[in-house]
């Protein structure tokens, strides 16, 4: 089984470590999507099939909260498996986000909680990702 | 206060250069200190539980070495990538200190980052300084201020080369 997987953080910087990140941490990826903001994210589900969703919260035309309930509201996309990759802080806003089935990684992270929040909310086991996680020589945490 | 919220930039900052970029600062002295030209800053403006901008700006070692170690480029991207990786530095600083300095209760919403434009470390109108500190890395330095629209009562001491841009 791969993974199909929508990224969407309005950084163009934050959205490429997340990828590399994905690419380095053996869980099997099929596609790779991207997206700035929630619209953008709501047009991607649109036309591709997405196994896992990693969403900012903070970001311009439509924030990661606002995308959250959308997904949630929709027939087909209730049940989508959703990771907040954030900042976010505010034991307030975690919770109502929390209310809506999803796992959260706070910025930064390290490659490690990454993956074994992939794989916690996906339900791939270990054995179906690669043992290791393969960093470059140099790199360590996101 | 002033100085609890200059530990907790300190302590945000210190462990986002750390975790985000594999640079690792030590504090260095703001008081009478002369401060090296910044090569970029940027400012990403907070709004909620209170309002008011982080800013951060680096010297010219360390905006290269920023990218190269959060993309794990092995050239240094160029120099539009450069000011994005700085940007997403001090939106992950200002997320991680609002709730260092004001409680995890408080609920913000972070714009995106912004060129800080003239003076960057100086206070605006009905803006108070509540921090500031610098950092010393092998790569070169970087300076962080935060401004708050909230909090007349903090003193908003700031060394004069600071203010005028460093």
């Amino acid at each position: 089984m791969t993974l199909n997987v929508l990224i969407v953080d309005d950084s163009g910087v934050m959205r490429a470590m997340i990828r590399r990140t994905l690419s380095l941490c053996g869980i099997p990826l099929g596609e790779v999507y991207e997206a700035a903001n929630g619209v953008e994210a709501l047009e991607q589900l649109g036309e591709h099939w997405v196994d896992l969703a990693l969403l900012d919260v903070n970001m311009p035309v439509m924030d990661g909260e606002e995308l959250l309930t959308r997904i949630r509201a929709s027939e087909e996309w209730r049940a989508l498996a959703v990771i907040i990759v954030s900042t976010e802080s505010s034991d307030t806003r975690l919770a109502r986000l929390r209310a809506h089935g999803v796992e959260i990684v706070h910025k930064p992270f390290t490659p490690e909680q990454l993956r074994n929040t992939i794989l916690q909310v996906t339900g791939l086991t270990h054995a179906a990702a690669s043992n290791d996680i393969a960093v470059p020589s140099g790199d360590f945490d996101f | 206060m002033p100085q609890q919220a200059t530990t907790s930039l300190f302590q945000a900052a210190t462990s986002t250069f750390e975790s985000l970029a594999l640079l690792f600062p030590e504090q260095g002295n703001v008081e009478g200190a002369e401060f090296l030209p910044l090569a970029a800053t940027v400012s990403v403006t907070y709004r909620g539980a209170g309002a008011g901008r982080v800013v951060v700006g680096v010297t010219a070692g360390i905006l290269p070495a920023l990218a190269e170690n959060m993309l794990g480029a092995a050239a240094a991207p160029d120099a539009q990538v450069q000011r994005d990786a700085l940007g997403e530095l001090a939106n992950v600083v200002t997320g991680n200190v609002l709730p260092l300095i004001n409680g995890a209760t408080a609920v913000y919403r972070l714009d995106a980052p912004i060129d800080a434009g003239n003076a960057p470390f100086g206070a605006r109108d009905g803006e108070v300084r509540r921090a500031f500190t610098r950092l010393q890395m092998d790569e070169g330095e970087a300076l962080l201020a935060l401004f708050s629209h909230d909090d007349a009562a903090a003193p908003s001491a700031v060394p004069a080369a600071a203010a005028a841009g460093a």
